[in-house]
């Protein structure tokens, strides 16, 4: 998998440029002793753009629609969890096995349900998330609806608002290299195809069943990463909200209502859609937050088919073109 | 190069192909014809992977590849167009045409993959469309760029389904030229499926005919079209006798 990804390192192009100025900036944000509101909801930020960045790996860039990310999210948040609790193992040490878990869990249902294509997929995927939450409800070392109390970071609350705002920060610019990443190597070039037409990408020598599993395995290990953070964060934890399918759910709007076919795109999704929700449930009435949320889905559904990033993809080449365009068109008229 | 032996697929109570054998020789340009539904299109999809028969074998270059997946198919060197056409629509000509030349038998990188793609493209004529989206091509474009696509892979068979179907006379002309082309150039041996019998007959060396998933025919294009069984399958009983 690691062969496939690792393409030609060129010299930074602006938008990477871009991407590590805004990273350093947001990295900076703690010098300015921000209140532990705004620490938390840029964690929240920075989590659910990871998660819909992760997501689009399968989802976005290989067509598969995933309803069921939750599954990979709390199968991680547990694994670091109950190492936590049960043998004292810092979260911080034990998270790559929490992504390893999520990715080995993915092997495991992606083989049969990756043959599965269009809603038969999603809908499996959906019925896995709500699986894996009646399973963490019953099994006993999870202790149930009861939950898991875990040990604090021994810091100050606001030291550790900080700790955890930065490794989220950090996971969410990891997510989104590998993603940019991708489009710039033959893996990326693959998945494409299989969005496109997984038949004729076949001819073309694409194993596509291997290629989509890889794509699975990848994008569920780093939702499982986010998830081994998020349960220490929390430092409680509980299957109700970690498998919930209403996080599945968010993150796909996201990654759509961004632009699922970029790899900014899911990032733009996440954090337009924090903030119009955070605004909505602390500043107007009640609900507002919900119906304002649905009809900017449904707008950008309908008009937007590929999301928000689509209009700028449209804009630009346009407005290059254009100007490419003109000293013909000047010819034309002079004949 | 290619040897069908015995080769039988059956979809539910109907029986597509029954006992085909058939050989090609490497260099060959051989076209394959029959009336609609003889089996021409199914036989394409068990020589390319996208089914396996339900009885005998697929030889191609002394491997028995009976049963392989499409894509193991393509990377030994087989490529095929489709009758309907199908490209990537939401890429442009380019992008469609680097997938085959990353995943075929080509280029290691996407760099590399994207200069033999202009190439090829450069070669079947759609230089000027290169960066278009495949969806916005006309339909002889789109042939063109499943010409390319096939091409990509660096195949030695490539199986041609209808590439002439729906162009108009100056497009087929445009099209055999093309045909010769690549045999010229990279000496492919080619498998043509095709309707437009007149194009067939100046372009192919042997033709096989098959009817109701049944080979009736197979020999020189004058041969053929002057066997009359081969005359009752496509006009009827009447015009063989007179």
């Amino acid at each position: 998998m690691w062969r496939v990804l690792s393409g030609s390192f060129a010299l930074p192009t602006p938008d990477v440029m871009l991407g590590i100025g805004l990273a350093l900036v947001c990295a900076a944000v703690p010098l300015a002793t921000p209140s532990a509101y705004a620490l938390s909801f840029l964690f929240t930020v920075f989590m659910y753009g990871a998660l819909a960045g992760s997501w689009n790996i399968i989802g976005g860039y290989a067509g598969y629609l995933s309803f069921g990310h939750a599954a990979f999210f709390g199968l991680g948040a547990y694994t670091t969890a109950l190492l936590l609790f049960y043998f004292g193992w810092s979260p911080f040490l034990t998270l790559p096995l929490a992504g390893a878990v999520a990715a080995l869990f993915a092997a495991l249902v992606g083989y049969p349900c990756l043959r599965l294509r269009g809603p038969y997929f999603s809908l499996v995927t959906l019925i896995l998330g709500l699986a894996m939450y009646s399973l963490a409800l019953n099994l006993p070392f999870t202790q149930g609806s009861t939950g898991l109390f875990l040990p604090f970071l021994k810091v100050d609350v606001y030291t550790s608002h900080i700790i955890f705002y930065e490794i989220m920060l950090a996971l969410l610019v990891i997510v989104t290299a590998v993603l940019r990443q991708i489009t710039h190597t033959k893996m990326g070039v693959g998945l494409a195809a299989i969005r496109e037409d997984e038949d004729a990408a076949g001819t073309l020598g694409v194993d596509a069943t291997r290629l989509k599993l890889q794509a699975f395995m990848l994008s569920a290990f780093l939702t499982g990463l986010v998830g081994g953070v998020y349960s220490y964060y929390k430092s409680y934890l509980d299957p109700s909200f970690v498998f919930a399918t209403s996080i599945s759910i968010t993150i796909v709007l996201m990654a759509l209502f961004g632009g699922r076919l970029t790899w900014y795109g899911p990032l733009v999704g996440a954090v337009t859609l924090s903030v119009v929700n955070e605004v909505l449930t602390t500043q107007a009435p009640p609900q507002t937050a919900r119906i304002v949320f649905g009809a900017l889905l449904i707008g950008v559904i309908m008009f937007l088919p590929d999301g928000l990033m689509s209009i700028a993809q449209r804009l630009l080449p346009t407005l290059v073109m254009r100007r490419a365009q003109h000293p013909a068109a000047r010819d034309e008229t002079a004949l | 190069m290619l040897k069908g032996i015995n080769i039988t697929k059956r979809f539910g109570g109907v029986t597509a192909l029954r006992n085909v054998s058939f050989s090609v020789n490497a260099g060959e340009l051989v076209g394959l014809i029959g009336p609609n539904g003889s089996g021409k299109s199914t036989l394409f999809s068990v020589i390319s992977g996208f089914f396996p028969p339900d009885d005998g074998a697929v030889v191609f270059e002394g491997r028995d590849i009976t049963g392989y997946p499409s894509h193991a198919v393509a990377r030994l060197g087989i490529a095929r167009t489709f009758q309907i056409v199908r490209p990537f629509t939401g890429m442009t000509v380019v992008e469609n045409v680097r997938v085959g030349a990353l995943y075929g038998r080509g280029e290691r990188n996407v760099a590399a993959a994207d200069r033999r793609a202009r190439e090829l493209i450069e070669f079947v004529g759609l230089g000027q469309h290169a960066d278009t989206l495949a969806r916005n091509l006309t339909l002889a474009e789109k042939k063109r760029l499943e010409i390319a696509r096939a091409l990509s892979i660096q195949p030695r068979l490539l199986l041609l389904d209808e590439v002439f179907a729906g162009l108009n006379p100056a497009e087929v002309r445009g099209a055999i030229d093309l045909i010769a082309r690549i045999r010229r150039e990279f000496g492919v041996t080619i498998i043509m499926v095709e309707h437009v019998l007149k194009a067939l007959m100046e372009t192919c060396e042997r033709v096989i005919v098959l009817s109701y998933g049944e080979k009736i025919a197979e020999g020189a294009p004058a041969e053929i079209a002057a066997d009359p069984h081969v005359i009752s399958v496509y006009l009827g009983k009447a015009y063989a006798a007179g």
